[in-house]
């Protein structure tokens, strides 16, 4: 059975936030709440470095170990979805999660702030795969029609990859092998000359 | 969405709704009726749903180079 992932090349990622965007687009996600964010290391400095980071589906999800109320469940192909009718909006998944994944509509305290949401791998909810109550709480259902995640397949410089883990795995092998990575990547030295190295 | 063996149900947390009085229950009632129409059962919840389409099969291509 296919694992759905997630793997960022920090390499090829430009911080151009596209990622971000669509997410918000394909899902009409609310103010205040991002599922997807890219995070820069040294910016401005050289061997500054970007990462798009959502929640990253868990083997283990933390988020569901410490869900009180038990809404987080995942599916056959390990992606964590959760049920907004059954979030309390306590705000432990969020302490829990070590990428900041879960986002709450308001700004408040224990049990004020609101459902909990997520990047759901673009695979909807409970509710019936594309219908538009599942559309409205959790946005598109993507994986059931068919395809992945908007985030990755919209990505410019293919720094973002989502799908069958075993197979986004031989993909970044594949491209390291030929390529290869860093400062040992083809074309890194006419780019950036000798004087930095990753 | 199971602790020890039972399946959760958010329809308890209708009980002070329906305490509340008529205004209330009032509010509480298209709620229960919008839920219901659109559930899946917990199986459906966790069937698989990525498929190898064309689609996907050209995400793979493209992202190989």
């Amino acid at each position: 059975m296919a694992r759905m992932k997630f793997l960022c090349d920090a390499d090829r990622c430009i911080e151009c936030n596209a990622c971000v965007t669509a997410c918000k687009n394909e899902h009409e996600v609310p103010w205040g709440i991002n599922r997807r964010r890219v995070v820069t290391i040294n910016d401005g400095k050289p061997g500054e470095r970007s990462v798009s980071m959502a929640c990253m589906h868990c083997t283990d999800a933390p988020c569901a170990a410490v869900c009180p109320v038990d809404c987080f469940y995942t599916t056959a192909d390990a992606v964590v979805l959760h049920s907004k009718d059954l979030c309390i909006g306590c705000g432990y998944c969020f302490y829990a999660c070590p990428f900041g994944a879960p986002q709450y509509p308001k700004v408040g305290n224990f049990g004020s702030r609101g459902k909990m949401d997520k990047c759901t791998y673009c695979a909807g909810g409970p509710e019936a795969d594309n219908s538009s109550a599942e559309y409205a709480k959790y946005g598109a259902n993507r994986l059931a029609e068919g395809k992945l995640p908007i985030c990755a397949e919209m990505c410019s410089t293919k720094a973002l990859l989502a799908g069958d883990g075993a197979m986004i795995a031989t993909i970044y092998k594949e491209r390291v092998l030929k390529r290869g990575y860093g400062s040992g990547a083809w074309g890194w030295k006419v780019a950036y000359k000798e004087t930095i190295t990753v | 969405m199971e602790k020890n063996g039972k399946p959760a149900d958010p329809s308890r947390r209708k009980f002070f709704g329906v305490l509340g009085g008529a205004s209330t229950a009032a509010l509480a009632a298209p709620l229960a009726v919008g839920e219901a129409e659109a559930k899946e059962s917990q199986n459906d919840q966790r069937k698989a749903r990525y498929r190898e389409t064309d689609h996907v099969k050209t995400f793979y291509r493209t992202n190989r180079y």
